[in-house]
């Protein structure tokens, strides 16, 4: 008998968030660091997380699985099929398009609002507050972008996580494993609801997004 | 205030310079206005000048201390009687009159009494709870100028000013604009150079392909 498929929502959810928040903690740091680098190095390296943004999930699994499983590196911390190695897993799909977004963003709003300030004849330091004031619209699009990328990662999942009922199995795992067996009708309300959350989830992240002007 | 350009030479990229071996002064008060086509540097010009950019070469005098060379303390207290009005207005999230006070507020000051004044003078007063991002390009070019006339700076740079007005407000602004020159310094770059101007101005330059001919 199938897991009850609430369970596997709320697992798939739960983990996404906390690897959304991750990603985004973590890219926030980057972006944050690559715009007090030189420009060169900066340039370099966001176009390193422009191509990583497409990199094949199933391949970050790979990457994670072989640092966790029993004869890896953090073998020790015995993680793989675990929770945690499908929230570092997502996370690291996150990633990405979490740094190339937030140094865009960043990058642009940090020009902006310094040649505002300067060109109102304020101290240069009036500059934080009003970025502070500017992003949080922003900062919350990007993490359910992060939150979007995560929960649809399949191939990491299934890498790390082998889709254990009641343990690993989530919306993406859990509609290959119905697929496989021949239950088609609930592999298909499974992918309906991967479509509502994904979908809802872009839509809520637009509507912010659109808030950052008003 | 008298603010001075030696042998300034300015590039984005280090390679082609945009602005080459710039010599200028304006001091006292009076009405300068920087001319030129396209791309020939009027407005990296004007951001040197408003000390917002440094230049790659060359040095920025005001008041007979170079101003690079300063301290970050000092440099604000210089900067705060030299405004700039962008030649493409930055406005921030929220409504018109947080972004119209936004100069007032940055540099303390409480009283709007002139402020208010401006609104009524340029009909902006129908706007004030309107979002920054519902504006027109000759709305959000007013709430620029409005908000840095409010300041009554000592030194006031305008990078063409009249883009996107209606000639009702043209002509408001070069009343101000004018009246403001007998007490203030002003330097407008504008390729519109109407009688006005050329009526009051006490210096006019050409800039050709980054040099000047004054």
């Amino acid at each position: 008998m199938a897991e009850p498929l609430v369970d596997i929502v709320a697992r798939s959810i739960y983990i996404s968030l906390a690897a959304a928040l991750i990603a985004f903690t973590f890219g926030a740091l980057i972006s944050l660091l690559m715009l007090v680098t030189p420009r060169r190095l900066s340039e370099m390296l966001i176009g390193v997380f422009d191509a990583l943004v497409g990199a094949p999930t199933v391949v970050v699994g790979l990457i994670v699985y072989m640092l966790i499983y029993p004869g890896g590196p953090l073998g020790f911390l015995k993680l793989l099929y675990t929770p945690t190695a499908l929230i570092v897993s997502q996370a690291l799909v996150a990633l990405p398009i979490v740094v190339t977004l937030l140094y865009r963003y960043f990058e642009q709003l940090w020009s902006d609002v310094k040649e505002l300030v300067l060109s109102l004849g304020a101290p240069a330091g009036k500059v934080y507050p009003l970025i502070l004031r500017e992003s949080p619209p922003a900062l919350i699009a990007v993490y359910l972008i992060a939150f979007s990328r995560a929960i649809g990662a399949l191939g990491a999942v299934m890498v790390v996580g082998g889709g254990i009922e009641g343990l690993t199995n989530v919306v993406t795992t859990a509609i290959a494993l119905e697929v496989l067996l021949g239950n088609y009708e609930y592999a298909l309300a499974l992918g309906g609801i991967l479509v509502v959350l994904t979908v809802g989830l872009s839509v809520v992240a637009r509507a912010i997004g659109g808030l950052v002007w008003r | 205030m008298e603010v001075r350009l030696e042998d300034v030479w300015f590039s984005y990229d280090g390679r082609r310079y945009v602005l080459k071996s710039i010599n200028m002064e304006i001091k006292g008060g009076g009405l300068h206005v920087v001319m030129g086509p396209n791309g020939s540097g009027k407005t990296t010009l004007l951001k040197i000048l408003s000390l917002i950019y440094k230049p790659t070469r060359g040095s920025v005098i005001v008041d007979g201390r170079s101003y690079w060379d300063l301290g970050p303390a000092e440099r604000d207290l210089v900067r705060h009687h030299i405004v700039y009005v962008h030649d493409k207005p930055i406005l921030l999230r929220g409504d018109v009159w947080y972004n119209v006070s936004l100069g007032l507020k940055l540099r303390g000051f409480n009283n709007y009494d002139y402020l208010e004044e401006l609104i009524k003078r340029y009909g902006l007063s129908e706007l004030l709870k309107s979002s920054s991002r519902s504006l027109s390009a000759g709305q959000r070019r007013l709430v620029s100028v409005i908000r840095v006339l409010a300041l009554k700076p000592r030194v006031l740079v305008l990078d063409e000013p009249f883009n996107y007005l209606d000639s009702s407000r043209v002509k408001i602004l070069l009343e101000d604009i004018i009246a403001m020159a007998e007490s203030s310094l002003v330097v407008i770059a504008t390729h519109y150079v109407v009688r006005e101007l050329r009526d009051n101005a006490v210096k006019m330059y050409e800039l050709v392909e980054g040099s000047l001919r004054g």
